[in-house]
């Protein structure tokens, strides 16, 4: 058991570690193109697809940094362009839920074998 | 003329259907161990005559019968025989057939071929079965009528979508398919299993098969789908995340919790509510991803067909099953025994069963948050592939983990085998040698790594200890093994991609990292049922001193008036070149997106590997019997 603890906590350190895209590529596959049916902009071949993506050309050439890039499509198209959804009140659920059912699911799992381990000390 | 003939033998079937259930409730009431040859007289003719229509619909396909509305509007005398055949299921009404056929001859299949003895737990199997059936052809006859007739007869059809006229995408539907509806089955024996109170063992065994058989057939239908998503979609992916995609991958978790606990209840007659349960949820989660792509409330690159009415009855169909399930449920259910103890590999297992249940939920919420959202409060936000690596990546770990040292405990006694401390030293090791090769230094990454060599070698160890004594499970070791490849493959495929976007002119070079690519020249061309414009693209790496010669192309299909991006794959072992190209509008600049994939090949084969542990495990059951 001590094993998994370790795991676990070393998992959680890591996930903060997941290194920040940051080349233009990086940045147009997190952009969904909004003419397109699901497609980002980095696969999509439609106009708007170009025009976004000298957009973005032009915006790490202005200095710009991913997160303001993202900020200001954000601001002109709304969310609905962010493939990563930014942590706002009403994403918290989306965010959340998940670790919440884990533990959940741990805590269940555990009620359930509580008495085996009972017996065994 | 195949239109009234389609109609009627369809009608046929569901009467069959109908009588079916009526016998089956008759024959509850008749005492005896034996099932009248009545009964398996009417699933004979039921199958004969779904069969028959669906065969009636390729007919009509086949030869371009303009007189049903769906093939006047899916089909076109130009295509080529494949697509002809293939665009029987490429749309709503011609799949809900198939989708129909598949319930039917699962159907008959379990009558015939399952050897438990309980008759009860047989005919109520037969009864929610054939409920499922008659449902769906009610839906098809009433609204999804795929021999609806047209008058006057078109002299033409409208075509299929062209990106639909695949190879891949004439199989991937049918596999995918047979794996959803296959879940029909186990879904229907266990509410039977519930009210005829049939004892665990004798479930486990029954259901073993069909779970072996359909998970076999939904590992190899995501496959092919994402193999085709890779070269025909032309973004150089293989997994998007995308909603459509998830909903293959959510009944595929189950389905795989399933496996594993269903081995708990054949071996330690445990766990019989639970596996009740995710043999009803799985079937749900089938419904479910069906609703959702039907029904066109998501935003999806694989959303070909859509239509509100036919979402509302999926819908409803939906919640009728769900409830009547939770009905029969909480009516039926035994009570557990109480001193039931968890052992070493049943824990294993039930982590297992944690984790298949946490990363279906995770999709879940992914693919169904975007749209309560909307609804609820207006928002629309877009849930991609960031959003589910950021959240799944890193338990892949612990389950990495717990794959390679699960199995490594024996049933009941919770003693382990001697550890392999070698295996973990050797993991260690190899991982070294290729963290200094690629150094990554992304820790999440480099744990991933790390602990799937660790799964891939104890494996390759069991293999061996397979072969010394045959008492090892064969199709645990090469499912398990096919993942930590899997994981291996596409964490490196990962790490080496390298991908750019660029603007050029015909004649003109762009450097990218090792690679030279040049635009050479350009040209018309024309196919069977399309014009096009060819790219002639050099690529030369700089390193190797290679090079190749690429042909992405614009085409633009006729029937119907499409235009799809072809992209140009050189594929060899151990790296796919990708390249395709579009045309900015009113220039003569082309937009271009080359790509470097290491070791497409290795993840597909992972997959098949996966999916061969399926396999095996389906027949080395049939040899027990």
């Amino acid at each position: 058991m001590k094993k998994i603890f370790i795991v676990l906590i070393l998992i959680f350190i890591s996930t903060k570690l997941v290194a920040a895209a940051n080349t233009k590529d990086e940045i147009l596959k997190n952009l969904r193109c909004l003419v397109c049916q699901g497609q980002t902009i980095s696969d999509s071949n439609s106009d708007f697809a170009n025009i976004i993506r000298s957009v973005v050309d032009d915006k790490i050439q202005e200095g710009l940094t991913e997160k303001e890039i993202y900020k200001f499509l954000s601001e002109k198209y709304g969310d609905w362009i962010l493939f990563n959804p930014p942590l706002k009140n009403y994403s918290y659920i989306l965010w959340f839920l998940p670790y919440v059912l884990f533990v959940l699911g741990g805590a269940i799992l555990y009620l359930m074998i509580k008495k085996t381990l009972i017996e065994k000390k | 003329m195949l239109s009234n003939l389609g109609i009627i033998s369809s009608s046929i079937s569901l009467l069959a259907s109908l009588l079916l259930i009526y016998l089956s409730f008759v024959e509850l009431k008749v005492s005896g161990d034996k099932i009248q040859k009545k009964i398996y007289k009417f699933s004979s003719v039921q199958l004969i005559f779904s069969l028959l229509s669906f065969l009636v619909l390729l007919i009509g396909y086949i030869f371009s019968d303009f007189s049903m509305i769906n093939v006047y509007e899916n089909s076109h005398t130009e295509k080529p025989l494949l697509y002809k055949i293939s665009g029987t299921w490429g749309n709503h009404e011609g799949s809900l057939l198939l989708w129909i056929n598949i319930l039917v001859l699962f159907s008959f299949l379990f009558l015939f071929l399952n050897k438990n003895k309980n008759k009860n737990f047989k005919i109520f199997t037969l009864i929610f079965q054939n409920l499922l059936i008659s449902i769906f052809f009610i839906f098809l006859l009433t609204n999804s009528n795929p021999f609806s007739p047209v008058f006057p007869i078109p002299g033409e059809g409208l075509g299929l979508n062209p990106i639909l006229q695949d190879p891949a995408l004439a199989i991937h539907p049918p596999l995918l398919y047979v794996g959803f509806v296959g879940s029909s089955i186990y879904f229907s024996a266990a509410l039977a299993a519930l009210i005829s109170k049939v004892e665990a063992k004798s479930l486990a065994t029954t259901l073993k098969p069909w779970i072996s058989i359909s998970w076999f057939f939904q590992t190899t239908g995501i496959l092919v789908g994402s193999i085709w998503a890779y070269y025909e979609l032309g973004w150089g992916g293989y997994w998007f995340w995308d909603p459509v995609e998830n909903s293959s991958l959510m009944p595929w978790f189950l389905m795989t919790a399933l496996l594993h606990s269903v081995l708990v209840l054949e071996r330690r007659i445990g766990l019989y509510s639970w596996v009740i349960i995710l043999s009803i949820l799985t079937f749900t989660m089938s419904v479910v991803g069906t609703f959702l792509v039907r029904s066109g409330i998501l935003n999806s690159v694989h959303t070909f067909a859509n239509d509100p009415s036919r979402g509302l009855f999926i819908l409803t169909f939906l919640i009728l099953m769900v409830f009547s399930s939770i009905f029969i449920f909480f009516k039926y259910t035994p009570s557990e025994k109480k001193n039931y103890k968890i052992f070493s590999k049943e824990f294993f297992i039930l982590i297992n069963n944690w984790f298949m249940v946490f990363f279906l939920a995770v999709v879940l919420i992914g693919t169904l948050y975007p749209v309560f959202l909307d609804t609820l409060i207006g928002e629309k936000i877009s849930v991609g592939p960031p959003y589910y690596n950021f959240v799944l990546a890193p338990f892949l770990i612990p389950l990495l983990f717990l794959m390679t040292s699960g199995p490594k405990h024996k049933w009941i006694s919770s003693e382990t085998k001697i550890f392999f401390d070698i295996i973990l030293f050797l993991s260690v090791f190899l991982f070294l040698i290729i963290f200094f090769i690629i150094k990554e230094n992304n820790l999440l990454i480099n744990l991933i790594l790390l602990f799937s060599i660790y799964l891939i070698i104890q494996n390759i160890f069991d293999f061996y200890e397979n072969l010394k004594n045959r008492n090892i499970n064969l199709s645990r070791i090469i499912s398990h093994f096919g993942f930590g490849l899997l994981i291996f493959f596409i964490s490196v495929n990962h790490i080496f991609s390298v991908e750019s976007n660029f603007n050029v002119r015909v004649g003109e070079k762009k450097d990218i990292k090792n690679y030279i690519i040049k635009f050479e020249n350009l040209e018309t061309s024309s196919g069977n049922n399309y014009k096009s414009v060819v790219g002639y693209f050099e690529i030369f790496n700089k390193k190797k001193l290679i090079k190749e010669n690429l042909e992405p192309e614009i085409r633009v299909y006729n029937q119907p008036k499409t235009i799809t991006y072809e992209a140009s794959i050189n594929s060899n072992l151990f790296s796919d070149t990708y390249l395709t190209m579009s045309n900015i509008s009113d220039s003569d600049i082309f937009n271009i997106k080359f790509q470097k994939k290491p070791f497409m090949n290795f993840i597909w084969l992972s997959v098949l590997l996966i999916s061969l542990g399926g396999i095996l495990n389906f027949f080395k059951r049939k040899k027990e019997i």
